[in-house]
């Protein structure tokens, strides 16, 4: 029988049993083949990759950090209904007799024009010494001049981690001596500060230590202002170079309460305090860049204990695993010293990155007496109420309510999610509301759930659209490939006029210039897809089936599903672009009989 | 009536008290204090004795200060307009922050708030323009301040 009377045969055979069949969609495999060849083609799942994001280098590493976690937890055996990991038994043993407490204090930079009490521009780009006043560089004589727009970041920063606001605060003089604080004090707010009470709450998902469970609250004693310091380029032995442009910049310090008990949860909570102030445009820059910095109280105390223990404080943390590697090194210090029977001393210590413990930066001996003091030349600050709302009100939305939005609404992974609000500032994010918004208002199916319609969206958009721009090492812009190009091209995609393959190219074309309509590039390039029926897909099945009888022995008797993707693959290469890979996989399943 | 004076703040400074029920200097606590005020230590011991001998008697002074009676009394901190009128005036409102929130734009769908691109930086201020913060400089490499440390 030639193959074309095969063919008529089973097209025949097929459409009678069909007919037949009408009542037999109960038939589970008929039935879930026929739900499978309703569904969108996403884009073959071997494709799909993970494209590394140039500048969030940070944020891989967290994802990854988590997820060697969650895979050691799994392995961790439950005795005696407490927790040992399998990983350093000893270890977690002697850590197991003492609590940690740990309380931060993180220096963020806020996002103004102009300093705090001066009008010199806030901007550190430029030539040294060119964003200087006279009070900044505390000439004789020199008055503050507080900068009243300095409250609005400050105020959203405040609201954000939903503090309570002060309507009076006032401004204090802490004193010490050092060449990057021309004063000799800074202005700070230690007796009443604006913001009070506040609190972060921080989920699994921010990357806590599993021992801290769903969910962690953290209270925020305070939120003040205060000014930045100058920047100090120290040449050993003793030479320093100044640069005052940074001095007098508006800070806020944030400190928490000290209700921190694991390391991840630390690190974790500086990187929400961050993420909610870049939210809330509160911040300069992140912790990467130097636009926020922590501080960090440890002490440890025995377990069951009511006290703390004697704090030490770690100054001038500059990214979350120095958070992360500071802690661990003080705790193991303050530990081994408690145990021989030493007494922990209340100091300030360092920390550099390639340490393996903290070093003493300023003991009893040279104890800083700061000599706090209202500041008399500056006049009580009044916030009233009506801005206090406004700003409330106008806040944007913060990173949990988008992260459950884009997972629960959207069907995002809770990766892609998080990684989405981290992307370009933001930007990132809009051009997926963008596209998202622009694919439900076309109505692209108005049969289908949305949730799957948002993945695909939040696939191309991060992996395929991403993948182009770190290849070509440039920033993400909204315009190279415009949101209703990438919507026709989804549209195309999802309607079943195009295949995976050919809606890549098509992006790969307009990111590469292409100005042409997507339509339009369609037609011309006669990429329309030139649907195969279910007799042509079978036939083809068939036919690789009966020349490659080993490979199916190989599946069906070993379960080498290898060999099943190589049979998808040559289907593909054999249909020349207008397979399409999913509905391959089905026919190939069927005729095979897997499930 | 006025030409002898009656009373003198120099009585704050004598002792009308027994000097036994002030804790002595120690020479630990005066180093200290120097230090903190960025002061040169004594350059001899007589100049010690003296600066010793000064501090008790103006913590006397302080003592006598402290007598007074300022139970429900709140410190001055410095001398203001502490009226309610004076408070409203110097409140930050909406209004007082209207032209730099009118600076920025939403963008987005989710009330992302940023600078707007079309409007210029802050001008420089006028009172700046002429003036060199390095011109002052007793050391300076380019245009970075130098400063010795170690001459403490």
């Amino acid at each position: 029988m030639s193959k074309a009377a095969l063919a008529d045969g089973l097209c025949h055979a097929l459409s009678t049993s069909r007919l037949r069949a009408a009542s037999s969609w109960r038939n589970p495999g008929i039935a879930s083949l026929n739900r499978q060849w309703n569904l969108p083609i996403h884009h073959a799942r071997a494709l799909q990759a993970d494209a590394p994001q140039a500048n969030d280098e940070p944020f891989r590493k967290q994802l990854k950090d988590e997820a060697r976690r969650k895979r050691q937890a799994v392995r961790s055996t439950v005795k005696d209904g407490t927790f040992r990991s399998s990983v350093g038994k000893e270890k977690d043993a002697r850590l197991a007799k003492w609590t940690l407490t740990v309380g931060l204090e993180i220096h963020a930079q806020l996002n103004t024009e102009q300093k705090l009490f001066s009008t010199a521009k806030s901007s550190e780009n430029g030539e040294p010494n060119t964003n200087v006043s006279v009070f900044d560089l505390a000439f004789p004589g020199s008055q503050p001049e507080l900068q009243k727009a300095t409250l609005i970041p400050a105020l959203r920063a405040a609201l954000g981690l939903s503090c309570k606001i002060n309507r009076e605060s006032r401004f204090d003089r802490k004193h010490y001596y050092y060449q990057d604080q021309p004063a000799g004090y800074q202005i700070t707010q230690y007796y009443k500060p604006f913001a009070i009470d506040g609190r972060v709450t921080l989920y699994d998902h921010d990357g806590i230590a599993i021992e801290d469970g769903h969910s962690v609250d953290i209270a925020i004693k305070q939120v003040q202002l205060e000014q930045d310091t100058a920047k100090t380029n120290l040449q050993p032995p003793s030479t320093a170079f100044l640069d005052f442009n940074r001095v007098g910049h508006p800070l806020i310090e944030i400190i928490t309460h000290p209700q921190i008990h694991h390391v991840q949860t630390a690190s974790a909570c500086v990187r929400k305090i961050q993420a909610i102030l870049q939210a809330v445009n509160a911040l300069t820059t992140g912790m990467e860049h130097g636009g926020l910095r922590a501080d960090v109280n440890v002490s440890v105390s025995p377990q069951g204990s009511e006290n703390l223990g004697q704090r030490t404080e770690i100054k001038n943390l500059s990214s979350f695993k120095a958070v992360e590697d500071a802690i661990v090194a003080e705790r193991a210090r303050q530990i081994a010293v408690l145990e021989a029977g030493g007494v922990i001393a209340g100091e300030t210590r360092g920390w550099t990155l390639s340490s393996t413990e903290t070093r003493k930066l300023r003991g009893k001996e040279g104890e800083v007496d700061y000599r706090y003091m209202p500041d008399p030349d500056i006049p009580p600050l009044f916030i009233s109420e009506d801005l206090v709302n406004h700003l409330g009100t106008s806040l944007p939305v913060l990173p949990d309510s988008t992260l459950a939005d884009l997972t629960t609404n959207s069907g995002l992974t809770y990766k892609d999610a998080k990684t989405l609000l981290s992307l370009d500032d933001g930007e990132r994010l809009d051009y997926f509301d963008e596209v998202r918004f622009s694919c439900t208002s076309k109505r692209v199916s108005s049969h289908e759930p949305w949730p799957a319609l948002d993945k695909m969206v939040g696939n191309w958009v991060l992996h395929e659209l991403g993948g182009h721009f770190n290849a070509a090492s440039t920033p993400f812009t909204p315009s190279r490939v415009p949101a209703e190009s990438m919507v026709d091209i989804l549209a195309s995609l999802h309607q079943n006029r195009i295949t995976g393959t050919t809606a890549k190219r098509l992006l790969a074309m307009v990111f590469d210039g292409d100005k042409r309509a997507i339509d339009i590039i369609i037609r011309d390039e006669k990429l329309n897809l030139d649907r195969l029926s279910r007799e042509e897909y079978i036939l083809m099945a068939r036919n690789l089936i009966l020349e490659n009888r080993d490979k199916v022995h190989q599946i069906q008797q070993k379960r080498q599903m290898g060999k099943f993707k190589w049979f998808v693959g040559e289907m593909m290469k054999q249909g020349k672009g207008n397979v399409e890979a999913s509905k391959a996989e089905a026919i190939l399943k069927e005729l095979l009989g897997l499930d | 009536m006025f030409e002898k004076p009656s009373w003198s703040v120099k009585s704050l400074f004598e002792s009308d008290k027994s000097s036994a029920a002030m804790p002595a200097i120690t020479q630990k606590q005066l180093h200290h204090l120097l230090r903190l005020s960025a002061l040169p230590l004594p350059a001899s011991e007589v100049q010690e004795a003296k600066m010793i001998k000064d501090l008790k008697s103006q913590l006397k002074f302080v003592q006598a200060i402290q007598q007074v009676d300022t139970e429900d009394v709140e410190p001055l901190q410095s001398i203001r307009d502490e009226t309610k009128e004076a408070e409203m005036e110097n409140e930050i409102t909406v209004r007082t922050l209207q032209k730099d929130i009118d600076k920025e734009e939403v963008v987005g769908r989710r009330g992302r708030i940023r600078r707007r691109t079309d409007v210029p930086a802050a001008a420089t201020d006028k009172r700046m323009k002429d003036w060199d913060p390095l011109a002052q400089a007793p050391k300076k490499l380019g245009r970075l301040f130098v400063v010795d440390t170690a001459k403490d």
